[in-house]
């Protein structure tokens, strides 16, 4: 990561995007220019694996989606591969289409998340997109293969979108196999591949779908989001619409660990590197979707001690936020660095896993995500 | 040969202001606009060969777009304007 020992915040926003840099002690930031001016920038995530890439999942209301990629820390952006399909006239079917003589019609709608493949796999990258699509480069983002076994599964014609459409938004690589991926679609739920993509199978187990007459589906979930914790690849976090849960195996069976919250709707969740067993959620108001009791609020959960910690008192910072699935994230340093960035375009930091926070005075467009691309701790 | 104007925001993907292009529907003078540009590729029509939804085709001044769109016949046209509809907020 980053060699000039800059911290920097990537946020992408309704209107463009930002690069906001700091330093460690990450009190004090610097907001450089808005790049994508006016386009929806869904998701901009770093290459830890070639510090200086960024990518932008930039989701043009005129031209549609393009992937764009600086060698810079977002400086000199150029359009990369975006995985267009051909034509409707010109496609031939794929692979797992229903009938081969008439290619399934086929759209890329938003892109929704940029994942970097393993360090072993240094010219890997994933994309996740609408309409539940996912998609593999092995050329940092030149040329895009579609993964077959989810695009064109064979239940698809069931699956539903949320409400932010058919979006597969959450990709996780198992860093001690690249062969183990997850994904999370909307309104579908997660699913598990242990062959490279090959095959998945759906882990929603033990998920609840209040919105469904048949309350535990093995799909149907409208999943959020899911962390991965750091220093155990078998402990997922998820925030689903039907509450927040906990995996310790693979996603195989949830526990739904929200209930003391009272209402435990979100969209976020991240868990942190050097805080193994935490994860943070942003709490918000089923009804309203932004943070309840009208104040920004993120509340921890202690995995070992099975509790929950509210990090913000109530007078710290009054109002109600929005806070959307890729609006939290967390540094790797330690202590972690929380950072969540708001529908209203509040920027929130804590540089101490949530002790203390400070607001970047700077105010963006209603943010989409916030990734953050930090030097190694000392 | 068709007169097409092209508006400031698409000619960042390539094309002048002004081409010369000869196509006997609108789908082919997209089509040709995209091999002579390809990163026009899919900024004005998706992947089913429809018109993206705010982008407008004006065929010697009268909008297409939202009637016979990519089918519309050039023949005998002589001017074609490709722009954005007015959006945003």
């Amino acid at each position: 990561m980053p060699k000039d020992g800059k911290v920097r915040i990537l946020v992408g926003t309704r209107k463009g995007a930002y690069v906001v840099e700091g330093d460690k002690r990450r009190t004090k930031w610097k907001v450089g220019p808005v790049s994508h001016e006016g386009s929806e920038v869904y998701h901009v995530a770093a290459d830890p694996r070639h510090p200086g890439d960024v990518y932008a999942a930039v989701n043009s209301w005129f031209f549609g989606p393009t992937l764009w990629r600086s060698r810079n820390w977002g400086k000199g952006w150029k359009e990369t591969g975006t995985p267009m399909t051909p034509l409707q006239k010109d496609r031939k079917p794929e692979s797992g289409e229903p009938d081969p003589g008439n290619p399934v019609k086929r759209v890329l709608n938003n892109m929704w998340r940029i994942e970097p493949g393993l360090a072993s796999e240094p010219n890997t990258l994933y994309l996740g997109a609408d309409p539940h699509v996912v998609f593999r480069s092995s050329d940092l983002g030149k040329t895009w293969d579609p993964i077959d076994a989810i695009n064109n599964h064979p239940a698809k014609k069931d699956w539903s979108p949320g409400a932010g459409g058919a979006c597969l938004h959450t990709i996780l690589v198992d860093p001690r196999d690249a062969r183990r991926l997850y994904v999370g679609l909307s309104a579908v739920g997660t699913f598990r591949s242990d062959d490279g993509g090959e095959s998945w199978k759906p882990t929603n187990k033990g998920v609840e779908t209040p919105f469904l007459p048949n309350k535990f589906p093995e799909t149907g979930q409208c999943v959020h989001h899911v962390a991965m914790d750091a220093a155990d690849p078998d402990t997922f976090y998820r925030q689903d619409h039907g509450g927040m849960y906990v995996s310790h195996n693979r996603m195989d069976k949830w526990v739904r660990i929200g209930k003391p919250l009272g209402d435990d709707f979100g969209f976020g969740v991240a868990s942190p590197a050097s805080a193994p067993g935490r994860a943070y959620f942003v709490r918000l108001g089923g009804m309203a979707r932004t943070t309840g009791e009208g104040h920004f609020q993120v509340h921890e959960w202690n995995d070992k001690s099975r509790t929950w910690k509210k990090l913000l008192s109530p007078t710290a910072f009054p109002g109600n936020f929005g806070v959307q699935r890729e609006g939290i994230t967390t540094d790797t340093l330690d202590p972690a660095g929380i950072y969540v960035g708001t529908t209203t375009g509040q920027l929130f930091v804590s540089p101490n896993a949530g002790k203390s926070w400070k607001l970047v005075p700077f105010g963006f467009p209603g943010i989409h995500s916030v990734n953050v691309a930090n030097p190694p701790s000392d | 040969m068709l007169e097409v104007h092209l508006d400031s925001w698409l000619r960042g993907f390539g094309p002048r202001s002004h081409e010369k292009v000869e196509a006997d529907s609108v789908e082919h003078l997209l089509d040709a606009l995209d091999a002579r540009y390809p990163r026009l590729r899919f900024k004005l029509r998706d992947e089913s060969g429809t018109l993206r939804k705010y982008v407008r085709v004006f065929v010697d001044g009268t909008d297409v777009s939202g009637t016979t769109g990519v089918a519309t016949s050039l023949v005998g046209a002589r001017t074609i304007d490709i722009l954005h509809s007015i959006a945003g907020g």
